[in-house]
């Protein structure tokens, strides 16, 4: 670890302008993911802004019925609430499939959020990766990658994002808030599913952010239908270990048929990875299995797995079956 | 139970009761000194620069940069260490730091030592080493076979066990052959290795530490340091878990050298990545088998070809081979026996002592093979393996007569009898589901698969191996009340050893207060805590210690001792082994043999691959529980480990280099992994033993491993011959 100076930030603006003003300064929140980097030389930071004594803590009701999370509430707390586990459960179904008891009780949601990818090359400072060196290679691609992307990976990267938070903030149309130098005293929204990106050329950057954007809080949508909602997560052991494969999603029905439904996958993307072509294939239709299979097909026509994560593609589809089938009634709940 | 006709008050915390271990309430409360907790005043710290290459030539090392950081004390390499730069359990093959080449990632070249383990840290990355790499060799089979560069003199064949016995060229009416693979399994302990080494006014040097064999750890300090043995003493640090893993030297020479030379106090502590590459593993096999027999399941011949790969150096490969080969056709009775076992020098992770070593691997082979046979002849497995079941009586392949009771028939039956846990039916728990309380399946798609194997461990240490335990028993009245103490430096690693010490004084001596010593080099050896030998060796040691008191003490009672004490050393063998003929493999090689049998019920969810054991029963015989709690831990334990091996734990290697070096991304079954399991022990007395005792602690990881496999095959209808089993495997994609 390199050395580094420690500061507490009392409100948002200086906190925003402190790391803004320093190319080599980061926020710090939890610390369960940046200081394991800066243990493994993956991040150097010269200074340490801590953000979790900032009033971005509580859970809030918006007006209009949704929910704001502030961008300090605890993995634990925000699980534990009472208005996410009856009207958001996908939300906290995924917070709870999610590392370790002692880890949730540290984690907030903003650094959550921006967790970096768990390829081992990426945590491997001895090895070429173009995330953490834009241009040295990226080892994965021929090396071990069971772990990584079947969709929207590019011959730069195929990491995938680790958060099962991100996933079911993309399956809910939430909205991320965020600080940033230029944005004086307002905030900007971006949706979920558009703050982290593709790796393109750019595999360096994770998320649409620049250096000094603060994320305050997380906004959720009123969505009655999130009532019915659901986290599933495919993994190698039965706790305490990342997704191969999961799968957020929410169910309307209307009548006979879907009449409205939100999925996102997580495991197999460098974001979450929103449904989009399996959603349109599905409304105004029967929910059935056969209905289910043919749009988590459409989804996945363009994976393109890997030489050892072929296996992700059919995983990713029976979960999306599996999942849908639970939410609509077709096997017990 | 004794020969003696003295009786003895019968203690209740003696002999077959399970008092309460001295140091549990202080682990559950994290109030546990482990070696990583040693404190010195104005001590230093050390950290070790590792190859980063698998294969490589050493050009130079530059330390100058290094040594000039302030807060550093000092920098050393193979050129200071004053005795002979080789250690190794059965061959001096390891360098301490090395010289010329590197042959694994993560061999150390360089130690530091500073004020601060920050510091040293630094240090290190100041140290400037060129290397010239070199093509690495990763694959064990291709290296037997001489293929690529010879990393040892004399060749990559670390060992080679023959087994022949009968008609080498039998002939059978059913065949059944396979291929199988057993991935690298870590030890997986949690605590470190660590260590602190304090210099002495004598020019010694005294090293705390958590081992398993304080005097084998002794003996190769002094050959590298190049000082007599009373200048070098061990004494054990607290120990968290070992498994094997820390039967081979981690820190102990380095913390040595860098405090003789600094006349410092030095502590070392590897951390979780330094720890994986800082000690052996389990051996990857490739395992090539054939089994013939009758129609009806009759074994007529096994021939098998079994590739260890052990990596870099030697450390106890040889003992792993012997092991692998004496017990590669399990525990059956078979006429015609042709097994070759050879281990290799590769560039990959060092690879050594791990709980059932050798054994673990022949028989995920062997017991996928009779599952085969089943198939083949149209039996049921258990059907099949009781036809072929070894008893006493039994001629090993080794030609050795088996002496005392091998239950495998009724471990089987036993197995078999258990009730069945229930057909899932109506509102499941998600946390009996495969997925796990993520819920990922709810039912849908999922099959149940019900396995059994059966497995045989050699206990103590075989092969000729003058293996002894030497304890010091001493009874006196302290405060009015009589109170013994024992001393030995045997190493409790968290196995419940000292517990059980205590319990055979108090059976044996009739008091109640019984005081085991720290373990130490004061004394002599105790052997290694390996092989499921200790309670046997040192426990057979301590009773006929208190054997010996009670012949001195006569007609009195312990409390009518006065101020006299009593004291007795002894050193205590097991009965006399035999090297294996090097060509046929003949030989009365073994002490003692262990058996535990499983029975696994898995759910499989087809779907998406997932894997819940549901139960995991099994029945073990351990000749007489000294401590029957103690035995259910190492049953559940050693059955936990195995079903990590089915289903997750593997370490991956790309070109020499470990994949996975963190318990994040190295899987081991937490409680939701592992069922609770149904468990008969039996107590059928080995004559030979001291109380009838078997060893416990290999057997039921070596049964478990194939009996989850074997449940998996059953609900999916795969092969699956490679362990670990992954969701890929079960879907086939
Ligand atoms: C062993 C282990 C297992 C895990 N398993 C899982 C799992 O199964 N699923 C899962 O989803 N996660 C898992 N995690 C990851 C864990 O969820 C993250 O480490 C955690 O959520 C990060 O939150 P934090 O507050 O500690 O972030 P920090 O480590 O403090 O920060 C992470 C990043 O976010 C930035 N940051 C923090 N707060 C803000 C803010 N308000 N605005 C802008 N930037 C900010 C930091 O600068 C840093 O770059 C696991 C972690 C570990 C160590
Ligand atoms: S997949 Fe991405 S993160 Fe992993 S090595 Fe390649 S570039 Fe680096």
């Amino acid at each position: 670890m390199i050395p580094f100076d420690y500061r507490r930030a009392g409100d948002a603006e200086t906190a925003v302008a402190a790391v803004a003003g320093n190319p080599g300064a980061a926020f710090l929140g939890g610390g369960t993911n940046l200081v394991d980097h800066m243990k493994l030389g993956v991040a150097e930071p010269d200074l340490l802004v801590d953000v979790t004594r900032l009033p971005f803590d509580s859970v809030d009701p918006l007006p209009g019925g949704g929910l704001r999370i502030g961008a300090g509430v605890r993995n634990s707390d925000l699980a534990a609430d009472e208005r996410v586990r009856t009207r958001y459960p996908v939300l906290a179904e995924a917070l709870l499939s999610g590392a370790s008891g002692q880890l949730r009780n540290l984690a907030t949601t903003g650094g959550n959020l921006l967790q970096r990818t768990r390829c081992g090359y990426f945590q491997d400072v001895t090895t070429p990766c173009n995330k953490r060196r834009p241009g040295e290679g990226c080892s994965a691609r021929e090396g071990y990658h069971r772990y990584h992307a079947i969709l929207g990976a590019s011959p730069h990267c195929v990491a995938v994002h680790p958060s099962d938070l991100a996933v079911a903030l993309t399956a809910l149309d939430a909205v991320v808030r965020v600080r940033g130098p230029r944005d004086g005293h307002g905030e900007r929204a971006i949706p979920a599913a558009e703050l982290h990106r593709l790796p393109g050329e750019h595999p360096e950057w994770d998320t649409v952010l620049g250096h000094g954007d603060l994320i305050t809080a997380v906004d959720l949508p009123p969505l009655p239908m999130a009532a019915r909602s659901r986290y599933r997560k495919v993994r190698d052991r039965a706790s305490y270990a990342f997704a191969l494969v999961s799968v957020a999603a929410a169910v309307e029905l209307t009548g006979d048929v879907i009449g409205d439904v939100r999925i996102a996958l997580g495991g197999v993307a460098h974001k979450p990875w929103r449904a989009t072509l399996a959603e349109a294939a599905l409304r105004g239709r029967p929910p059935d299995r056969a209905e289910f299979r043919a749009a988590a097909e459409a989804e996945l026509a363009d994976a393109q797995p890997l030489r050892d994560n072929r296996f992700k593609v059919p995983m990713a589809r029976n979960t999306i079956v599996s999942v849908l089938a639970g939410l609509t009634g077709e096997e017990p709940r | 139970m004794t020969t003696s006709t003295k009786s003895t008050v019968t203690r209740t915390d003696g002999i077959g009761a399970s008092p309460r271990r001295p140091d549990g309430t202080a682990k559950v409360r994290g109030e546990f000194a482990y070696s990583s907790d040693l404190w010195h005043e104005d001590m230093l710290w050390g950290a070790t620069l590792r190859s980063p290459h698998p294969y490589a030539r050493i050009t130079g090392i530059d330390i100058a940069r290094a040594l000039a950081l302030p807060g550093v004390y000092a920098v050393l390499t193979h050129a200071d260490v004053p005795g002979v730069n080789r250690y190794g359990l059965e061959h001096a093959d390891q360098p301490v730091l090395a010289e010329d080449v590197v042959r694994y990632r993560g061999e150390p070249v360089v130690v530091v030592a500073a004020d601060h383990p920050e510091t040293a840290r630094r240090a290190l990355e100041r140290v400037e080493v060129g290397y010239e790499v070199l093509d690495p060799v990763t694959d064990a089979e291709s290296a037997v076979a001489g293929q690529g560069a010879e990393l040892h003199p004399g060749g990559n064949v670390v060992r080679h066990v023959p087994i022949r016995r009968g008609d080498p060229d039998a002939a059978a009416e059913v065949v059944v052959t396979g291929r199988y693979e057993v991935g690298m399994q870590d030890q997986a302990f949690l605590g470190p290795e660590s260590g602190l080494a304090v210099p002495a006014e004598d020019g010694g040097v005294d090293l705390y530490v958590a081992t398993q064999w304080l005097h084998v750890d002794q003996r190769q300090i002094v050959a590298a340091l190049d000082l007599p043995e009373d200048k070098v003493r061990l004494t054990l640090g607290g120990v968290g878990g070992a498994f094997g893993g820390r039967e081979d030297l981690s820190i102990q020479v380095h913390a040595c050298l860098l405090a003789l030379h600094t006349g410092r106090p030095v502590k070392m502590v590897y951390n979780r990545e330094e720890s994986f590459y800082g000690h052996v593993h389990r051996h990857p096999a490739v395992l090539y088998y054939e089994h013939g027999a009758d129609r009806d399941g009759t074994l007529r011949y096994v021939r098998a070809r079994i590739y260890l790969d052990g990596g870099a150096y030697a450390s106890s490969t040889g003992a792993v081979v012997g092991n692998a080969a004496t017990l590669g056709v399990g525990p059956y009775d078979v006429p015609n026996v042709s097994v070759d076992c050879w281990g290799a020098y590769t560039n990959n992770p060092p690879c050594g002592a791990m709980r059932g070593f050798g054994a673990v691997q022949a028989a995920f082979a062997y017991e996928s093979q009779m599952d085969r046979l089943a198939a083949a002849c149209g039996l049921d497995p258990v059907e099949v393996r009781i036809r072929n079941a070894m008893a006493q009586g039994t001629v090993m392949p080794t030609g050795q007569v088996v002496d005392s009771p091998a239950p495998v028939e009724e471990l089987l039956r036993r197995v078999r009898a258990k009730p069945l846990p229930p057909e899932p039916s109506g509102e499941p728990d998600l946390r009996t589901l495969p997925g796990g309380v993520s819920n990922t399946t709810h039912g849908e798609g999922v099959v149940r698969g019900v396995g059994y194997a059966v497995g045989i461990k050699n206990i103590c240490f075989s092969e000729g191996f003058d293996d002894y335990a030497t304890v010091r028993v001493r009874l006196q009245v302290v405060g009015g009340e009589p109170a013994a103490t024992v001393h030995t430096a045997a190493c409790e690693v968290g196995q419940g050893l000292v517990t059980v010490l205590q319990q055979i004084v108090r059976s044996e001596l009739g008091v109640e207060r019984v005081t085991v010593e720290p373990s130490d080099t004061t004394i002599g050896s105790a052997g290694s805590t390996s092989a499921s030998r200790q309670t046997y060796v040192t426990g057979g040691a301590v009773r006929e210690a208190c054997l010996r008191i009670r012949d001195a003490l006569g007609a009195l009672s312990p409390a009518e001792l006065g101020d006299k004490v009593l004291d007795e050393t002894v050193e205590w063998r097991h009965r006399p082994t035999e090297e294996l003929h090097p060509e046929t493999g003949q030989g009365n090689a073994h002490v003692q043999y262990g058996f535990a049998a499983h029975r696994a019920v898995v759910d499989v969810d087809t779907e998406l691959g997932l894997v819940k054991v549901v139960a995991l029963d099994c029945a073990q015989d351990v000749g007489k529980a000294i401590n029957p709690q103690a035995v259910l831990g190492q049953i559940q334990g050693g059955s936990a480990q195995g079903l990590g091996l089915a289903v997750m734990e593997e370490i991956k290697t790309e070109g020499g280099v470990i994949r996975n070096p963190s318990f994040t991304d190295y899987l081991i079954p937490t409680v939701l992994d592992m069922p609770p399991m149904s468990i008969d022990v039996l107590e059928l007395a080995d004559p030979h033993a001291p109380y009838g005792l078997r060893g416990v602690g290999e057997p039921p990881t070596i049964s478990s491993t194939p009996a989850v496999v074997a449940a998996i095959r059953a609900a999916t209808g795969r092969a699956l011959t490679r362990v670990p089993v992954r969701p890929e495997h079960i879907t086939g994609t």
